[in-house]
C-alpha cells in the first residue's frame, strides 16, 4: 500500500517535472556525446543548445537512431592522400546526397537564385559556430572572396565558376550576419552543383574560411615583416605557402574546421587522427548531436598492398579508398569469419577502361589521319571482345558500355547510346577498314596503309588501377585479329602525362569517369579543360583553342557542338541541362573519341568493407569524386553497435 | 693514423659536394616534375586541376627554372644548413627526417646486433666442426637465407601470420600505442614488435657474414701458427678465439662501412611491405613523387653515412689487426 503511494508520488513529482516548463523542455531536446556532457559538467565547454545553432541540420539516419562512441579505423597513403580526409568529412556548404541526384543544404541553411538565375542568396545557420567556438557568419564568406579567391597572389586564376562572362569576378556581397548575396552577370545555373564542391579539396581553399583565425597570416591584416618572418621560421619561401599550410585543415590542426571531426595530429603524420567536433552542427532525428563516431584515425601505409593486406585482415572499419577491386574474391571469403561485410558501390556511370584515341596525331602524319577518321574508330571499337575483359579482368563485374551516364542517372542517352558499336563484330570491323582503302597486307596478316608501311598502333596504359594492363592486352589481340598490329606500352603515370601533354600517345587506356558531371568541375568531355585534365582526345585541340587558332589543330564540328551545349547548360534551368546533356552523350557515344569497354563496376573505391559492428553504412550508394563518396553517405551518423 | 683521419674528413665536404650534384642529377633524371606526379596521382582519385594552377604552382616551387639554377638554390640552402622543404608534406624536410631517424637507427641497429650475435658463433662452429652434421643444417640455411630477398622472407612471415593466426603483422605498434607518447608501455609494445622486423632485416647478412665467417676461419685454421700452438698443448678454445678467430674478422669488419648505408637503405622495401615508420618508406615515397628535395637530403644522409661509415671500419681495422698501418 505504501509502496504504491510512493510510486504514484513519484510519477506526480516526474511529471510536474516535464510538464509545465516548456522552456525546460526545449533545453532538454539535445543530447550530445557522454565526454561532451563531462566537459559541459566540469565547465569547459557550453551546453550543446548553446553550441548548436538556432536551426541544426537534420541528418536522417539509414537503419536506426545510433550510439555514441568508438573510433574508426581507416588507411591513407601519405600526404598526397589528403582526399581521404576531404571525402569522409565532406565540409560543404551544400553537399550531394547519397544518390547523387539532390544538392542538399549542409552548413548552408538555403540557397534561393532570382529567376534569370544571375543572383544567388545563400543563407547560413544562425548561431553556427566554429570548431574552436567562435561564431560562424558571412563575413568568413567575404575574408574568402575578399582576401583569398580574389588575391592573385594566392589564386593566380579565378575559378570559372566564380567569373563573370567577361572574366573579372562574380560580386559578392554581405546583406547581414547570415546571409550573402553572389551576383553574376550571366545566369549561374549550376551554382549549387559548385558549391556543393567548394569544400577544400586538393589542398584548395574551401569557400568559407576562419578568417577570425586565418587573418593573422595575410598581409591585408598583419604586418608584411611578421609573416616573413613566420614563413622563414616555417621553411617556407613566402607567406603565401605558409597560408596555404595554415588554411588546410589536414595540415594544421589548429585551424578551427566546421567538419564533423576537426584534425587533432597532421595528414604527415604517421597516424592522422581527427576527433568529435563539439559545435558541429547536425543533429540526428532525435536531437543527439552528431557524429554518433568519437575519432576517426587514419594509418599511414607506404604501399598499397601492405593496405590491402590489412583490410583483408580486418583492420579498418570502414573503407573503400584503395581497396582492390581483384581482391575482391578474398574479402568474400573471409566475410564469414564475421569481422567484415563487403559491400559494391559501382562507378557512377562512365566506363572503368576505355581507349582515348588521339585525333590530333601528328608524328606520323599517315597514321594521324587514320585516328582522326570516324570509321576507323568505329572498327576499332567493333573488333573489341568486350566479354571477355569483362570475364577476365573484371571479375565478371559491370556491362559492356560506351562511356556515357549511368542508366537512372537524367543525363543518361538512352540504352542504344550506350551500347553503341560494343558488340563484339571482327567480320564488320574487318569490312570497314577494306572500305578504308587498308587492303593490302604483310606476311604477317598485318595491313599496310597508303604509305606501304605496316599499320601498328601502340596503346599506351598506366597500371593505376590494377586491371588495365590485362585490358591494354586483351585489346591489343583483338585488333591483332583484324590486321592491325596492336603494342601495349606500359608507362609509368608521370612518364605518360607528359609525353601526352607533348602530343606523343597514339591512344590510352584509362577510364572516363566524368560523365555524370559534364558541365562541372574539369570534364574530360570539354576540349578547353585541356590533356592535362583530359585524356589523348586530341591535344591540339586545346592548342588551337588556347592559342585562338594560331597553332595546333582546329577541332571538328561535333566537338565544337558539345562546347556550345556546355555553354548552353550553364546558363539554362534543369530541363536545358538535361536536353543539352543527353544530344551531348549522343555525341560522345557516336563518335568514339573514347572507346569504351567495361563500365559500373566497382573498380573505383567501390568495393566497400565495413565492420560488421558499424551501422547506418547505405547498402547502395553513388560512388563518385564529385559526391565526395562516401561523404555523400552522411558519415556523421554511421555508428558502432555495442 | 691521426693524420690519416684528418686527412679523410678533409676529403668529405668535397666528397659530399661531388655527391649532391649527382645524386640531384639522377633525381632529375625521370621525365617531370613533381607536379606531373602531383597532378597524376589527383587523376587516380579522380580529381583534376587546372593548366593555370599547374603553372603557377610551377613557378612558385621554382620548377620553371633551368636544372643548374635549381641545383644551385639548393646547394646555397644547404650550405645554410637547410635541408628545404618537402614539396608533398610541405614541411621542412630537417624535421621530416629527424622524426624517422630515431626509429630507423633503432631498428638498424638491432638488425645489426642480432646479425652478429648469430653470424659470428654459427661462422665459428661450423668452421671449427667442418662437415658435421649441424654444419650441413647451418649451411643449408645460410645458402637459402643468402638467396631469399628480405622482402620476399617478409611476404612469407605475414602471409603465415595472417594464415594461421589472424595476424596482420606490420607496424611497429599496436594500434593503440602508434602515435601514443612515450612511456614504458610504449618501449614494451615496441620491443613485441621490433625483433621480428629486425629478423628479417638481418637475416640476409646473417648468413652472408656466417658463410665468410667460416670460410675465413678455414683458412687460418691450417696455418703453420695454429698448429705450432696446438702442439705447444695450448687449450683448443683459447687457441682458436685468440688468433684465428681475430684474423678472420678481418674482411668482416672492413666491411661495416658499406653496412652502415645497407642498413639505412636495404630496408627501403622490407619497410614498405611491413609498414615500418622508418626513413625507408619516406624516401620511396619522395622519390615515386618526385619530391626532389626530400629525397635529396636523405640521400646525402645516406652518402654521408656511407663516408663516414667506411672510415670507421678503416680505424676499426687498424686497431684489430696491429698488422695493418695507414700510410699515404
Amino acid at each position: 500500500m505504501f509502496k504504491k503511494f510512493a510510486v504514484a508520488l513519484s510519477v506526480c513529482w516526474l511529471l510536474t517535472l516535464a510538464g509545465p516548463g516548456s522552456a525546460a523542455a526545449q533545453d532538454a531536446k539535445y543530447h550530445e556525446a557522454p565526454a561532451l556532457a563531462e566537459l559541459v559538467k566540469a565547465g569547459k565547454l557550453p551546453p550543446v543548445e548553446q553550441r548548436l545553432p538556432e536551426q541544426p541540420l537534420v541528418v536522417p539516419v539509414v537503419e536506426k537512431i545510433g550510439e555514441y562512441g568508438g573510433v574508426w579505423r581507416r588507411a591513407f597513403l601519405g600526404p598526397a592522400d589528403a582526399n581521404n580526409y576531404v571525402r569522409v568529412v565532406y565540409d560543404g556548404l551544400f553537399r550531394f546526397s547519397p544518390d547523387g541526384a539532390q544538392i542538399e543544404p549542409k552548413l548552408a541553411r538555403s540557397a534561393t537564385s532570382s529567376p534569370d538565375f544571375k543572383v544567388w542568396t545563400i543563407e547560413l545557420r544562425k548561431g553556427s559556430r566554429w570548431s574552436d567556438g567562435a561564431p560562424f557568419t558571412a563575413d568568413d564568406i567575404i575574408f574568402w572572396y575578399k582576401d583569398v579567391i580574389t588575391n592573385r597572389d594566392l589564386t593566380p586564376s579565378l575559378p570559372t565558376w566564380m567569373s563573370n562572362s567577361d572574366g573579372s569576378a562574380a560580386k559578392v556581397e554581405k546583406i547581414d550576419d547570415t546571409t550573402v548575396r553572389f551576383t553574376y552577370d550571366r545566369p549561374a545555373t549550376l551554382f549549387l552543383s559548385e558549391l556543393a564542391n567548394q569544400d577544400g579539396p586538393d589542398q584548395s581553399f574551401a569557400m568559407f574560411l576562419p578568417a577570425h583565425y586565418l587573418k593573422q597570416f595575410h598581409p591585408a591584416h598583419t604586418k608584411m615583416e611578421d609573416l616573413d618572418r613566420l614563413a622563414q621560421a616555417a621553411s617556407f619561401k613566402s607567406w603565401t605557402q605558409l597560408f596555404a599550410a595554415k588554411a588546410t585543415p589536414a595540415s594544421n590542426p589548429e585551424r578551427p574546421t566546421m567538419a564533423a571531426w576537426l584534425p587533432v595530429s597532421r595528414i604527415s603524420d604517421p597516424v592522422f587522427t581527427i576527433r568529435r567536433n563539439p559545435y558541429y552542427i547536425g543533429v540526428d532525428p532525435a536531437g543527439n548531436q552528431l557524429p554518433y563516431v568519437d575519432e576517426v584515425r587514419f594509418t599511414y601505409f607506404a604501399d598499397q598492398q601492405a593496405l590491402n593486406l590489412a583490410a583483408i585482415a580486418g583492420d579498418f572499419d570502414m573503407q573503400a579508398r584503395h581497396i582492390q577491386m581483384t581482391n575482391y574474391p578474398v574479402l568474400k571469403e573471409q566475410e564469414k569469419n564475421g569481422k567484415y561485410r563487403v559491400l559494391i558501390w559501382p562507378t557512377f556511370g562512365g566506363s572503368d577502361a576505355i581507349v582515348a584515341i588521339n585525333s590530333t596525331y601528328t608524328a606520323d602524319p599517315v597514321l594521324g589521319r587514320l585516328l582522326a577518321t570516324k570509321d576507323f574508330r568505329v572498327a576499332l571499337s567493333y573488333a573489341i571482345n568486350r566479354d571477355e575483359i569483362r570475364e577476365s579482368a573484371f571479375l565478371g563485374l559491370g556491362e559492356a558500355r560506351q562511356p556515357v551516364p549511368a542508366p537512372g542517372h537524367p543525363y543518361f542517352p538512352g540504352a542504344e547510346w550506350a551500347t553503341k558499336y560494343t558488340e563484339f563484330n571482327p567480320d564488320l570491323a574487318n569490312k570497314m577498314l577494306d572500305a578504308l582503302g587498308l587492303t593490302k597486307r604483310d606476311a604477317d596478316g598485318t595491313r599496310l596503309m597508303e604509305n606501304g608501311k605496316p599499320l601498328m598502333v601502340e596503346i599506351n596504359v598506366v597500371p593505376a588501377f590494377g586491371a588495365w594492363p590485362d585490358v591494354g592486352q586483351l585489346i591489343a589481340r583483338d585488333w591483332q585479329a583484324v590486321g592491325i598490329k596492336a603494342v601495349v606500352q606500359i608507362r609509368e603515370r608521370a612518364l605518360a602525362l607528359t609525353m601526352r601533354v607533348a602530343n606523343q600517345l597514339q591512344t590510352e587506356v584509362w577510364n572516363e569517369d566524368t560523365t555524370a558531371f559534364p558541365f562541372t568541375g574539369n570534364s574530360k568531355l570539354d576540349m578547353r579543360n585541356g590533356p592535362v585534365q583530359q585524356l589523348t582526345v586530341g591535344p591540339l585541340y586545346y592548342k588551337w583553342l588556347t592559342t585562338n587558332g594560331k597553332e595546333g589543330v582546329e577541332p571538328t564540328e561535333p566537338l565544337k557542338r558539345i562546347m556550345q551545349l556546355i555553354d548552353t547548360a550553364r546558363s539554362v534551368g534543369q530541363d536545358g541541362q538535361v536536353a543539352a546533356a543527353r544530344e551531348l552523350f549522343q555525341i560522345w557515344a557516336d563518335n568514339v573519341y573514347e572507346i569504351g569497354t567495361v563500365g559500373l563496376t566497382p573498380m573505383v573505391q567501390g568495393v566497400v568493407v565495413v565492420n560488421t559492428k558499424m551501422h547506418n553504412v547505405p547498402t547502395t550508394l553513388s560512388n563518385d569524386w564529385p559526391l565526395r563518396t562516401p561523404g555523400n553517405a552522411r558519415t556523421e551518423q554511421f555508428f558502432f553497435a555495442k | 693514423m691521426t693524420r690519416y683521419i684528418v686527412q679523410r674528413l678533409l676529403l668529405l665536404p668535397f666528397l659530399l659536394l661531388v655527391y649532391s650534384f649527382v645524386i640531384f642529377a639522377i633525381i632529375h633524371a625521370p621525365p617531370g616534375d613533381f607536379l606531373t606526379s602531383y597532378v597524376a596521382n589527383l587523376a587516380s582519385s579522380g580529381s583534376t586541376i587546372t593548366a593555370e594552377q599547374l603553372n603557377a604552382l610551377r613557378h612558385e616551387y621554382g620548377l620553371d627554372q633551368p636544372f643548374v639554377v635549381q641545383y644551385l638554390y639548393w646547394l646555397r640552402d644547404l650550405l645554410h644548413g637547410n635541408l628545404g622543404l618537402s614539396l608533398e608534406y610541405q614541411r621542412p624536410n630537417a624535421d621530416l627526417i629527424r622524426e624517422q631517424l630515431g626509429m630507423t637507427v633503432a631498428l638498424a641497429a638491432m638488425a645489426f646486433v642480432l646479425t652478429w650475435l648469430i653470424a659470428v658463433p654459427v661462422g665459428i662452429y661450423s668452421a671449427t666442426h667442418q662437415r658435421s652434421v649441424l654444419d650441413h643444417i647451418f649451411t643449408v640455411i645460410n645458402y637459402v637465407g643468402v638467396a631469399t630477398p628480405n622482402f620476399m622472407l617478409a611476404l612469407i612471415l605475414m602471409w603465415l601470420a595472417f594464415a594461421y593466426f589472424g595476424l596482420s603483422i606490420t607496424g611497429l605498434f599496436s594500434p593503440a600505442y602508434a602515435d601514443a607518447p612515450w612511456s614504458m608501455a610504449r618501449v614494451v609494445d615496441l620491443l613485441e614488435h621490433i625483433w621480428l622486423p629486425a629478423l628479417v632485416l638481418g637475416i640476409g647478412g646473417t648468413a652472408r657474414l656466417a658463410r665468410i665467417m667460416r670460410a675465413n676461419l678455414l683458412d687460418e685454421l691450417n696455418k703453420p701458427y695454429v698448429v705450432t700452438a696446438r702442439a705447444k698443448g695450448m687449450r683448443e678454445w683459447r687457441l682458436v678465439l685468440r688468433y684465428p678467430v681475430r684474423l678472420a674478422l678481418n674482411p668482416l669488419i672492413s666491411t661495416i662501412g658499406w653496412y652502415l648505408p645497407q642498413l639505412f637503405s636495404g630496408s627501403l622495401i622490407v619497410a614498405t611491405v611491413m609498414n615500418l615508420p622508418n626513413i625507408g618508406p619516406l624516401l620511396l615515397r619522395a622519390l615515386v613523387s618526385q619530391d626532389m628535395y626530400l629525397a635529396g637530403g636523405i640521400l646525402l644522409i645516406y652518402s654521408f653515412l656511407t663516408i663516414v661509415g667506411t672510415l670507421l671500419s678503416d680505424i676499426a681495422l687498424a686497431m684489430m689487426d696491429p698488422r695493418i698501418r695507414m700510410e699515404t
